[in-house]
């Protein structure tokens, strides 16, 4: 009894010891920084390496003192449910309205799926609050035309450092064409608002460049049999299948499409780009999908592998495009807050939301700066294909996905 | 591909499909036909099946769809799966049962069927928690023997899955026909209170109603690994809800009805997806259920315990 006495008096005197000597930490102020992730479900492993690349960034600024006098508070909220097994847009605009309502949130990093970002992209706007998004790439949300609905406030608030599907499905449908002689395709998508907005913009350029719109049709993510839609695409023969959507029903559909179309040429956009594809499709079935991914392709590129390896090295994963997206998002809201604090003026939302859009910050994927929409000045997209490396670890993306080159802008 | 193979083709798929709504339906059907208890707990009760039978599978050191067994190697195996997968399942059904459902016994009103919801959630959150959320990848350890009838493929795979879901529904039915406990089982179904006049021990009955249902439900979500080769923790809903209106379609409380209801859904599923589009699955298949509903209230084969109140 007294021995355990002891040992709590012992820990209570290390406790205050270790609180007595951070003063230096306790004097910085601290800024905090919202996240929106869909770490639950069926594209959580995608969304820890976004979080990972995240914070590799707000982690460096925080040991180098990358704003002098500031502290980084990272934030981080899960818009994944399990009832919905994947994103889950209700839960989304409940963190952006638990983010709004916490004054030390001075911006945001995310969300990761743009289903997300249009539930949150009007409750952000009327607080104020700017977010940039690594991943999430459906035009509307950015979109003057829109501009009522999803910033009712005004001013931009929903900066990427990725381009939209606007570039992503039309210029994979110019690859398709081009590249890949198709001239026949049925589209498919997975009823959420980035997949259907990605097969709508791919299937519009699609009849531009003259493919035949086999069908259309829509994939229940919830449901777990797609051998009948697969069937009739089977008896449909067409070239190619386009897949708009992400990982719930991706996953899914490349396992079944395996079975059935084996030998059709099978692609989608930035949602069939990740670990699920690789691990929870497995190989063989996964070979030859094709993805894009909405910014240049930098893993490999010199500048890059340094990141690669001290993000391995942190975490025992490697990273992907997004991962680094992620981070150079990150490095984007960090710089335009260290702007602001150098500037001597409060660090206020408004103050970062401008810095933000004034943006011109040399990343791991080039200068990152947006337009006046706060979308990326760099439309590039890239195609990716799975070639399995037996050498490499089966998840790794940046080995298994071989990249193919940049898609023709139209 | 001429319009008979395409038919048939999506007979195949239907089928398939129809062999997992009927297994888990049944798991509906011996339970409301004795306790009148729709009992929601059996979604995720199929769901845990399908994740204790990837870890028989992967204990067996499969993984993935690289490793490809035949002959006696693969009997066993799938022997031990599925012995396994139904034995822990049965028996989750009877510990819930027995902790969160006999208490509530005779308790009037919807009690009971709000707590079967409440125990699906946590057998849900459970493996969310415990396993991860992300999709598994399900090894399929069957060789890829295909036949070919027109432009039309059968699978290897498919035949053995048509193959054990008969035999499973096949066994049951004789057991709840021939067996004393069955007889006792169909009693209780027609009138519990007379049937523990007569001698009838109600709670093993019972007992036995959640034992194989849940058993089935494994068994159910084993295959459906199989077939699919990936499980994740959300299965359960969707098959589950698909499954009930199964039940209730053929008539619930009536097991062969279960096995044609659940047939049914999986044909529907696949023609609508031909005929119409995925997008409308649901719809397709739940205007169904209303629909028997309002002209044929106890289903197509009409309830099997006809004397009840």
């Amino acid at each position: 009894m007294v021995t355990r006495r002891k040992a709590v008096a012992a820990g209570i005197a290390v406790l205050a010891a270790a609180m007595a000597a951070t003063p230096a930490l306790a004097a910085d102020k601290v800024v905090k920084i919202g996240m929106d992730l869909s770490l639950t479900g069926a594209d959580s492993e995608g969304a820890l390496r976004i979080r990972n690349g995240i914070m590799m960034a707000i982690d460096a600024a925080n040991e180098g003192n990358g704003i002098p006098g500031y502290r980084i508070e990272p934030v981080i909220l899960d818009d994944g449910t399990p009832t919905s097994g994947q994103y889950d847009p209700a839960q989304a605009a409940t963190n952006a309205r638990k983010m709004v309502a916490d004054k030390d949130v001075v911006g945001a990093l995310g969300p990761e799926m743009s289903g997300a970002g249009k539930a949150m992209a009007p409750i952000l706007s009327m607080g104020g609050l700017a977010t940039i998004t690594p991943t999430s790439t459906n035009p509307d949300i950015s979109d003057p035309k829109f501009a009522q609905q999803f910033r009712p406030a005004g001013k931009p608030i929903y900066f990427r450092t990725v381009t939209t599907d606007a570039f992503q499905g039309p210029n994979m449908a110019n690859f398709y064409a081009d590249a890949l002689k198709v001239k026949s395709v049925y589209i498919l998508d997975d009823s959420g608002a980035y997949g259907v907005g990605m097969a709508d913009a791919f299937e519009k350029q699609a009849g531009k460049k003259g493919i035949n719109v086999a069908g259309r049709d829509r994939l229940d993510p919830k449901s777990a049999d797609y051998t009948a839609i697969l069937t009739k695409i089977k008896s449909l023969n067409p070239d190619a299948i386009y897949y708009g959507g992400v990982g719930q029903a991706g996953v899914k559909l490349a396992k079944q499409a395996y079975d059935i179309v084996p030998k059709m040429i099978k692609g989608g956009g930035d949602g069939v780009v990740g670990p699920a594809m690789l691990t929870a499709v497995g190989y063989p079935a996964n070979e030859g999908w094709y993805g894009t991914i909405a910014s240049p392709h930098v893993v490999g590129d010199q500048k890059a592998q340094q990141f690669v390896d001290a993000y391995f090295k942190k975490y025992d994963k490697a990273a992907d495009d997004y991962a680094i997206t992620a981070y150079d998002a990150a490095l984007v809201m960090i710089d335009a807050i260290k702007r602001v604090a150098a500037s001597g003026q409060p660090v206020t939302r408004e103050a970062v939301r401008d810095a933000v859009q004034s943006s011109n910050v040399p990343t791991i994927q080039g200068v990152v700066s947006f337009d006046e929409n706060g979308d990326l000045k760099d439309r590039t997209v890239s195609v990716f294909q799975i070639q399995q490396d037996k050498n490499a670890r089966p998840d790794d993306v940046s080995r298994q996905y071989h990249y193919i080159g940049v898609a023709p802008q139209s | 591909m001429t319009t008979f193979d395409l038919l048939l083709q999506q007979t195949i798929n239907g089928l398939s499909l129809g062999a997992m709504y009927s297994l888990l339906a049944l798991g509906f059907t011996l339970v409301y036909g004795i306790l009148e208890l729709i009992n929601f707990s059996h979604f995720n009760v199929f769901m845990i099946g399908s994740f204790v039978s990837l870890f028989v599978l992967q204990s067996f050191g499969l993984s993935g769809q690289e490793v490809i067994l035949t002959g006696v190697p693969l009997a066993g195996v799938l022997l031990v799966a599925f012995v396994v997968t139904m034995a822990f399942c049965g028996g989750l059904g009877v510990v819930v049962e027995r902790v969160t459902l006999r208490p509530l016994r005779n308790v009037k009103g919807p009690a009971a069927m709000i707590t079967s919801i409440g125990v699906s959630y946590i057998l849900f959150n459970i493996i969310l928690l415990t396993v991860g959320a992300d999709s598994k990848n399900f090894p399929n350890p069957m060789p890829a023997i295909r036949w070919h009838i027109g432009e039309a493929t059968l699978d290897f795979r498919v035949l053995l899955i048509w193959a054990i879901a008969l035999l499973l529904m096949g066994t049951l039915y004789m057991f709840v026909q021939r067996s004393r406990i069955g007889k006792a089982m169909r009693a209780t179904a027609q009138d519990a209170e007379a049937a523990r006049m007569m001698g009838v021990e109600v709670d093993k009955v019972i007992m036995m109603a959640f034992f194989l249902g849940s058993a089935l439900a494994g068994a159910g979500g084993l295959i459906f690994g199989l077939y699919y080769n990936f499980t994740s923790f959300i299965i359960g809903f969707t098959a589950g809800l698909r499954a009930f209106t199964a039940a209730v379609l053929g008539g619930i409380g009536n097991v062969p009805g279960a096995m044609v209801g659940g047939v049914l859904i999986g044909l529907i599923e696949a023609m609508g997806g031909q005929f119409i589009a995925t997008a409308w699955t649901d719809v397709i298949i739940f205007s169904i259920l209303v629909l028997v509903l309002v002209f044929k209230p106890a289903g197509l084969f009409g309830r099997i315990a006809p004397n009840k109140s």
